[in-house]
């Protein structure tokens, strides 16, 4: 007999809907084995890197998240200068990957090798090659070997650079404690635009301090290739205060630039030809976006990143992203709080576009501590917003030249504080 | 007639949070994210505004005084002890303040066991 009509209606129906759930799934396996919500590979672990791993999964689980980088563990240069201070351990600046990984994050322990952004591939020196919807470099800086005189890799064992924080770290520390009393540390501090533009001064003001406790008839002589740097009314007033003759800058108007590096002999030459010699050599040569960034061709004759500002996507290269002490972002400088900044924008940008979706009004902040003695920290901190594409100051400046000795400490403390809150931020590790 | 004002009111309440980051020229309509300009907090505040030192945590405070703190930053007479604040509300709109506080009273200050683990 035939079945009520309600009956057939109500079974073709449900029929009907299984079938076409069947088919659906059916119909995007395929897609689901390429990733739903599409494929997104990082390269580099630092402050940019891995705080747009997080921030992608973050905002979007569903998306496939590989972060490329060679270190199980990294070191961050914020707060390696308090290393050479005698106020922290080496170790103190390391951050491993446990919690991105927690977070769904494929972490692959490999060095990016080359990259085919037609084919949108990404070659591991270990072998294997990633496919990208969309990339994002967060390659940090490499040097420019023999930009400066005499500066290679080879010099750099002999008179460190200590300008990405690892075994040149060390390696600065213990020459450093192995100085005579009454020797002399040389830094040669580089023109702009370079990471961490108030770092060599931190570095000098720690070394100070190091030497004040320890091997007070020492010298620090800072040979500078430029005029100006930044908080330098702040930094001068504190070396002044805590240091006093200890410290001697010499700008690029006094002879300060540095023109040649002799690593065997300690010493260096100035523009004017004047040799010194150094107990201990601190070279920070000249440097250039990450070499990843030159092979995935979005470097620019200056050898750093133009990124649309909007988003951090290249304005070379299409669905690669780029964040970081590699671009060209100023007002904004060279700085992990920046490199952790522009990565959540392009997190943004780049789950939005994946998914379709128009692009939010980006937001930039910086924050820069610096300790020029324990107790006596000074700041710099700005917002950028956009002005016809290009980032602009918004608003902010430097601690004030009269603070009292309590506002010292406070900006002391926020520091140690902001390293425990990015570190956290980014890793998602304990500092 | 109730509705139609809301939605202008929104509409208005949006133009003018993105006005100052959105060039004239711009062909592209971008939208107000206020995790986007939140998230620019969490370098020290901490993620979601949950601080591990000693700077304040911002999550779960109530959005009046959250409100009311960050004016009173952005102040001409910013309340004694504000170091870096001062410099960084002064580039804030009252309409991103009003966001902040909003969306930073409404995250719970401490983390669920299970989100922590997530995250």
């Amino acid at each position: 007999m035939s079945q009520p009509s309600n009956f057939s209606r109500r079974h073709w129906l449900a029929t009907l809907g299984k079938a076409s759930a069947a088919g659906a799934v059916l119909m995007m396996a395929p897609s689901y084995a390429r990733a739903a919500g599409g494929k997104v590979v990082v390269i580099g672990g630092g402050f940019g890197g891995a705080t747009a791993a997080k921030y992608i999964k973050r905002r979007n689980p569903a998306i496939d998240v590989t972060l490329v980088e060679p270190a199980k563990t990294y070191y961050t240069c914020p707060f390696t200068n308090l290393y050479f201070g005698g106020l922290r351990t080496f170790e103190q600046q390391g951050h491993g990957y446990d919690e991105l990984r927690a977070m769904g994050v494929k972490v692959v322990h490999d060095y990016a090798s080359d990259i085919n952004t037609r084919g949108k591939t990404v070659s591991l020196a270990g072998g294997d090659t990633l496919a990208y919807d969309k990339l994002l470099l967060s390659p940090g800086i490499d040097f420019r070997w023999n930009a400066l005189e005499g500066y290679d890799e080879a010099a750099a064992e002999r008179a460190p650079h200590a300008w990405k924080a690892g075994d040149q770290s060390v390696l600065l520390k213990k020459q450093l404690e192995s100085m005579r009393d009454g020797g002399t540390f040389v830094m040669v501090a580089p023109a702009n635009p370079f990471r961490c533009p108030p770092g060599p001064y931190e570095r000098v003001s720690m070394v100070a301090h190091y030497l004040k406790q320890n091997k007070p008839k020492s010298k620090i002589l800072v040979l500078d290739s430029k005029d100006a740097f930044s908080k330098q009314g702040l930094f001068q007033a504190g070396w002044d205060r805590f240091y006093g003759d200890l410290i001697e800058w010499v700008p690029m108007s006094k002879d300060g630039k540095v023109v040649r590096v002799d690593a065997a002999n300690l010493s260096v030459e100035s523009e004017f030809g004047e040799i010194h010699k150094a107990d201990v050599l601190n070279v920070i040569p000249p440097q250039k976006a990450g070499v990843i960034a030159e092979k995935a061709g979005v470097t620019n004759e200056s050898g750093w990143v133009p990124v649309k500002h909007q988003t951090f996507e290249s304005e070379r290269v299409a669905d690669v992203y780029v964040v970081g002490d590699a671009t060209v972002a100023a007002p904004m400088p060279k700085s992990g709080f920046s490199a952790n900044a522009q990565a959540k924008v392009a997190a943004a940008a780049i789950v939005n576009a994946l998914a379709a979706k128009p692009n939010a009004e980006p937001a930039f902040a910086n924050t820069c501590y610096s300790l020029i003695a324990p107790d006596y920290g000074i700041s710099v901190a700005h917002t950028y917003l956009l002005k016809e594409g290009k980032l602009a100051e918004a608003s902010g400046g430097v601690s004030p030249a009269d603070a009292d000795d309590g506002f010292r400490k406070l900006e002391a403390e926020y520091g140690e504080s902001w390293y425990k809150a990015i570190a956290l931020d980014t890793w998602g590790t304990q500092a | 007639m109730r509705t139609a004002t809301r939605v202008i009111g929104y509409g208005a309440l949006l133009s003018a949070l993105a006005g100052p980051g959105l060039a004239p020229a711009a062909a592209e309509q971008l939208v107000f994210d206020v995790t986007v300009l939140a998230a620019a907090c969490a370098n020290c505040h901490g993620t979601d505004g949950r601080s591990p030192g000693s700077i304040p945590s911002i999550a779960g405070r109530p959005e009046s005084i959250l409100n009311k703190q960050l004016q009173a930053f952005k102040s001409d007479t910013p309340p004694a002890g504000t170091t870096v604040m001062g410099r960084l509300t002064k580039g804030l709109s009252d309409e991103q303040i009003a966001a902040l506080a909003r969306h930073f009273s409404q995250i719970a200050l401490s983390q669920p066991r299970q989100e922590a683990s997530k995250q």
